[in-house]
């Protein structure tokens, strides 16, 4: 019977230095999954920011509401939702302090559309508009209507 | 502008530490890295509350950093009249045995490792994840680069998944760290999360080196960087880490109380319970079950036990219910009292919850840890049972308190399971691996007795 309390403390100490080499081998994975990251989107993501820049500096405003305009906003249209919903978010962070409400929304919109595709928009949502082209599918649309 | 991002919060951290001394008044040397690692999470609260207040009254007009320096210099006045210069008692350095040596050094072998981890990730991903830019340094953009109109934020026409309604501790530090260095530089988040994490890290080692034993507090916080996913977490600049760092300071210090009976602590818990509501809401959540955990803790005292942890919380609650009254209602408020309450009676929701959350619960980490703590068990008295009830109670209840918010939620349950169940968990590890070193046998005692046994 002497010998429990020794075997007891034996299979503890085993445990503690179990659980020691336990939690250098997961620190060692972590820092072996770190060393191999694959695309995280971020060269995409400056991209992004850097031709909202541009979208930014031509905009007269700098506080309020700014409307959206992406191919959500076609009937019928297929586009990938997350890719476009990402895209919102990331006009969204780049324009800060502007308020970006999807739509048309205000007086200045931010669109985000290829030239057939704003074609289809025009004539979906008639109107007397100023549309200025920034860069590529990049354009702001002045609603003339809103004083 | 990685160093000069580094010394933006200096005078943040100084500014904690300080605080902590002046609240909690112990000079042993060992109090030392803890005062220091809860000086983190306190300097960063004040500095947001601080940058709060200054838009309120000059906005853009109010330099942070000088505001912050002469609260350092009025607090070193204030510690100097109160205790005269500090003189920490044993002030060498403990003898420590090989056993010890060892932990040790496999431990800051581990910190080092998670410091290359995060540089890894932050180099590769220097934005941080989809709701660091698209939520917190969004926020953090609209208060810096217009303060007059900060406001703005809080508009309810953003995005309802981009919770205008977040509480502002971490964009506000983020917004004042810009105004510091001049620019929108990324390694203002980066460094505020980095010192996060490393703070989550110290406090875990810092805490049971305070009370138990450095080996102890040694493989405790090796076991945190291996399984909590605190680092990488961290990575993602966003606030998951601090509000875990918030939850856990609030429930060591409880649990500190219980041992040592010294008000101070609960002062303390309470302004960081404070401080993990205005870091996240699922801080607001801890808020509501802190108190069950008080009662836990001082049954005998428990009208002045809930003085002073109130008079800690008070000031971070009241910018909290000031900043609720003019945010936009949070998205889960969406839900009207009618659907919720069917959801309530719902029983196949309560079994995808359960089913979901024994899924964390059954995977590899918590039942190891789990049969260690068993068997290691080690004897306690009354007091120490006590904290350790606490503990128990506030991790249920955070975990139950998840639960009923999944329970309600408008969104699509697994879904909103899928997206956010392992962050809300990760929040609570750190509280529960401290439970379980608490519980168990720290090394030095079982070698020593094996020596004994062989001598």
């Amino acid at each position: 019977m002497k010998y429990i309390p020794a075997l007891q403390t034996g299979i503890r100490i085993i445990l503690v230095v179990l659980l020691f080499l336990f939690g250098l081998s997961n620190i060692k994975q972590i820092l072996t999954a770190s060393m191999n990251i694959g695309d995280t989107g971020s060269k995409e993501l400056d991209l992004w920011e850097a031709d909202m820049q541009l979208v930014r500096e031509a905009l007269p405003i700098n506080r309020g509401l700014v409307g959206y305009i992406s191919e959500e906003d076609l009937e019928g249209a297929e586009f990938a939702y997350w890719d476009n919903e990402t895209e919102f978010l990331l006009t969204q962070y780049a324009l800060a302090p502007l308020i970006l409400k999807k739509g048309l929304a205000a007086k200045w919109n931010v669109v985000v559309l290829r030239d057939q595709d704003i074609e289809q928009w025009l004539q979906a949502n008639p109107g007397e508009y100023e549309l200025i082209n920034i860069k590529g599918r990049f354009n702001l649309l002045h609603d003339l209507s809103i004083p | 502008m990685t160093l000069l991002s580094f010394l933006t919060f200096i005078p943040s951290v100084i500014l904690g530490s300080l605080s902590v001394n002046l609240i909690w008044t112990e000079k042993s040397l060992s109090s030392l890295p803890l005062k220091l690692s809860l000086g983190v999470g306190l300097g960063l609260g004040i500095s947001s509350m601080l940058h709060f207040a200054t838009l309120h009254i000059a906005p853009g007009k109010v330099n942070p950093i000088l505001l912050q320096v002469i609260l350092v210099i009025a607090l070193s006045i204030v510690t100097y009249y109160k205790a005269g210069i500090p003189k920490f008692h044993n002030l060498r350095l403990p003898k420590l045995s090989w056993l010890q040596w060892g932990l040790l050094i496999a431990f800051i072998a581990s910190v080092i490792v998670s410091i290359l981890v995060f540089v890894n990730y932050v180099i590769s991903r220097p934005q941080g994840a989809l709701d660091a830019w698209s939520i917190w340094n969004r926020a953090a953009r609209f208060i810096h680069r217009d303060p007059e109109n900060w406001i703005a934020t809080l508009s309810p026409d953003i995005a309802l998944l981009r919770h205008a309604d977040y509480p502002l501790l971490i964009p506000l530090n983020v917004a004042w760290g810009w105004d510091v260095v001049g620019n929108e530089t990324l390694r203002i988040p980066m460094m505020q999360s980095l010192l996060f994490t490393l703070a989550t890290i110290f406090l875990m080692f810092s805490a049971l080196a305070f009370f138990r034993t450095v080996g102890q507090s040694s493989l405790a916080s090796i076991i945190l960087i291996a399984v909590s996913g605190v680092v990488s977490s961290g990575t993602y600049l966003i606030a998951d880490v601090p509000v875990t760092y918030f939850i856990f300071a609030s429930g060591l210090l409880m649990y500190l109380y219980t041992q040592r009976n010294e008000f101070s602590f609960l002062v303390l818990s309470g302004f960081m319970a404070g401080l993990a509501g205005w870091t996240k809401n699922e801080g607001l959540l801890f808020i509501a079950i802190s108190p069950v955990a008080l009662i836990i803790s001082s049954p005998k005292n428990l009208k002045e036990a809930f003085i002073y942890y109130l008079s800690g919380l008070l000031l971070p609650l009241l910018v909290i219910l000031y900043f609720k009254s003019i945010a936009p209602p949070n998205d889960l408020a969406t839900n009207s009292l009618t659907d919720m309450l069917r959801q309530v009676m719902d029983p196949s929701r309560y079994g995808i919850i359960l089913k979901s959350f024994l899924s964390t619960l059954q995977s590899r980490e918590p039942i190891l840890l789990f049969f260690y703590s068993l068997f290691m068990w080690r004897d306690f008295n009354k007091d120490h049972l006590r904290g350790i009830f606490v503990l128990v109670i506030m991790f249920s209840l955070q975990v139950l308190g998840y639960g009923f918010i999944y329970l309600i939620t408008p969104y699509d349950l697994e879904w909103h399971l899928l997206t956010s169940q392992s962050r809300l968990f990760m929040q609570i590890v750190p509280l529960a691996l401290f439970l379980c070193f608490v519980i168990s046998a720290d090394p030095e005692t079982l070698f020593l007795e094996r020596q004994k046994k062989i001598t």
